[in-house]
């Protein structure tokens, strides 16, 4: 270091934020993960060298993990799309209202988790604001039922919970997109799609991705949307691994889930990469 | 309009409508007279903010959101500035991979931060929950906001003025406070805001390490819990107000696009 009279003056200040990270996140989570190794007895964290708790886990929970697995997917590819289309929209097609839109989109991402999990639940209730809403204008004459307390509410819940996490980085990266090679491309004869694939698309990739996992693993690891909207039909592995914690106090079960969660996670988005960076080569 | 045109119009407008209605339904039903959540809208009233005010343990609630927002915020803004200051120092292998780690909470999904907090408080440690558990656990995933936007500024920062006023004799301290920190401190500002709004929004891991005290967004869940009456609406929208209004009042000040 350049600095001659204290050497370590630059490193110094970035000590308390590193202190708090290990602290309150590194040391918990490895403490949390080493828990899943023990066992409970007389309600007592009892240490031990045992894998029973990710066996109980795959024994007695892969169906929700299955289904909570298939949900995270379907609710994080729906909403990368949604959100890429959108995105695409503002940095190519809105002109002046571009802008305008992504800041609407900022204002989205706030504004409370609870308070839009509830609003869901109340617009799509039997005597809920759609319901009334369509039975007032009179399209319909006795009110759908069929709204709340299944996946589909869970999905629609959460697409509209991440969709404004997915747009942002993926209008981030559009936004690094050159304007010239764009125009030389097309003066050069290239066709819109050949554009949109071949340039526009691998230059994105890292938005898209980052997109997709943010609301993947937001989806699988939600515990709230289910039990408030989806129902009995909607029994996702976040509403097991909170029990664990509430009525159950069997924290290594629930750890051992939580990170089978975080494994099957890491593996799905890996293989979600692969296959993006395969199907969009990028040619310079 | 060329029909390619109008279907992307309808999307955008679709989507727009999709994020935003149900907050704009929220708002619309604080004032509604009839205690069910229905159109039509019968008549308008300011009733459901008294009953609201006047149920047991909100202020205790809204007292704890705002110690909370203001601890956390004051913190996480100290710490991660000083940490943003001394990553642009760096080289930028360096500083690249601190920030990938020091940013890691936010992939984090927030049940997994909330029950191994908690596993870790109560088993482990062994201290008592309260309001302090709360606010180091909210410090995790704030800090990193306040160091992306900060460092984001630092990008653009010109050394050159610390070096000439420190050629022309003023002390570290002095060039900190006198050039670094007037020419930062909009992002400084903005980071803060954000923080704040994230901390003042959070129910999740608040929820885990809170023990038997309330925020405004638990004391929601227990509102919740016992059904559905108009008089959440307006702790809902009191919560979101004062996220949104921090938040807003943060993208203005740190003119952050995307």
């Amino acid at each position: 270091m350049k600095n001659g009279r204290f050497p370590y003056a630059r490193i110094l200040p970035v000590l308390p934020s590193v202190l708090v990270f290990t602290a309150f996140f590194a040391v918990p989570l490895a403490y949390f993960f080493i828990i899943s190794f023990w066992r409970v007895r007389a309600f007592q964290l009892r240490p031990d060298a045992t894998l029973a708790q990710y066996e109980a886990v795959f024994l007695d929970y892969s169906g929700p993990l299955i289904f909570t697995l298939g949900m995270a997917l379907a609710i994080g590819l729906t909403t990368t799309l949604i959100a890429f289309a959108f995105a695409f929209f503002c940095r190519f097609r809105a002109y002046r209202f571009g802008t305008a839109l992504i800041f609407v989109t900022l204002l989205a991402l706030f504004g409370g988790y609870l308070t839009k999990i509830y609003m869901w639940k109340t617009i799509l209730g039997s005597a809920g604001i759609l319901n009334s809403a369509l039975l007032a204008i009179g399209l319909i004459d006795n009110p759908i039922t069929a709204l709340l307390y299944n996946p589909v509410a869970v999905v629609i819940t959460l697409v509209h919970y991440t969709l404004p996490l997915a747009v942002l980085p993926i209008y981030g990266s559009l936004k690094g997109i050159d304007d010239i090679p764009l125009e030389a491309a097309r003066d050069l004869g290239a066709s819109r799609m050949r554009i949109f694939a071949d340039i526009i698309v691998p230059q994105c990739r890292v938005g898209i991705l980052s997109a997709f996992s943010l609301s993947f693993i937001f989806a699988a690891g939600d515990y709230v949307t289910p039990l408030m909207v989806g129902g009995p039909s909607s029994s996702m592995i976040g509403l097991f691994i909170q029990n664990q914690f509430g009525t159950r106090l069997n924290s290594p079960l629930g750890s051992a889930m939580s990170f089978v969660v975080i494994g099957c996670c890491v593996v799905i988005i890996l293989t979600v990469a692969a296959a993006l960076f395969a199907v969009t080569r990028r040619r310079d | 309009m060329g029909l390619d045109r109008m279907i992307w119009t309808g999307f955008a407008t679709l989507t727009v409508l999709f994020m935003m209605s149900p907050l704009a339904v929220l708002v619309l039903f604080c004032f509604s007279e009839s205690p069910l959540l229905s159109f039509p809208i019968q008549g308008w009233t300011l009733h459901w903010f008294f009953a609201a005010f006047d149920r047991p343990g909100f202020f205790t609630a809204f007292q704890n959101s705002l110690i909370v927002t203001a601890c956390v915020g004051a913190v996480s803004t100290v710490i991660g500035t000083l940490a943003a200051l001394s990553l642009s120092r760096m080289n930028r292998r360096a500083a690249g991979s601190l920030m990938a780690l020091l940013t890691l909470p936010l992939m984090a999904p927030p049940l997994l931060l909330g029950i191994a907090l908690l596993t870790f408080y109560t088993s482990w440690v062994d201290v008592p929950l309260g309001l302090h558990t709360v606010i180091a656990s909210h410090l995790v995933f704030t800090q990193p906001f306040v160091i992306l936007v900060v460092s984001a500024r630092m990008l653009s920062f010109d050394f050159a003025t610390i070096d000439s006023a420190r050629d022309l004799g003023a002390s570290p301290l002095q060039a900190f406070f006198q050039i670094t920190l007037p020419i930062v401190s909009p992002s400084i500002l903005g980071g803060a805001l954000i923080a704040m709004a994230l901390s003042l929004d959070d129910f999740l891991v608040t929820f885990f390490t809170i023990g038997g005290n309330n925020t405004l967004p638990t004391f929601m869940w227990g509102m919740l819990r016992r059904g559905v009456d108009p008089s959440i609406n307006v702790v809902a929208v009191l919560i979101m107000a004062l996220s949104l209004g921090a938040t807003v009042l943060g993208f203005r000040i740190t003119r952050y696009r995307g």
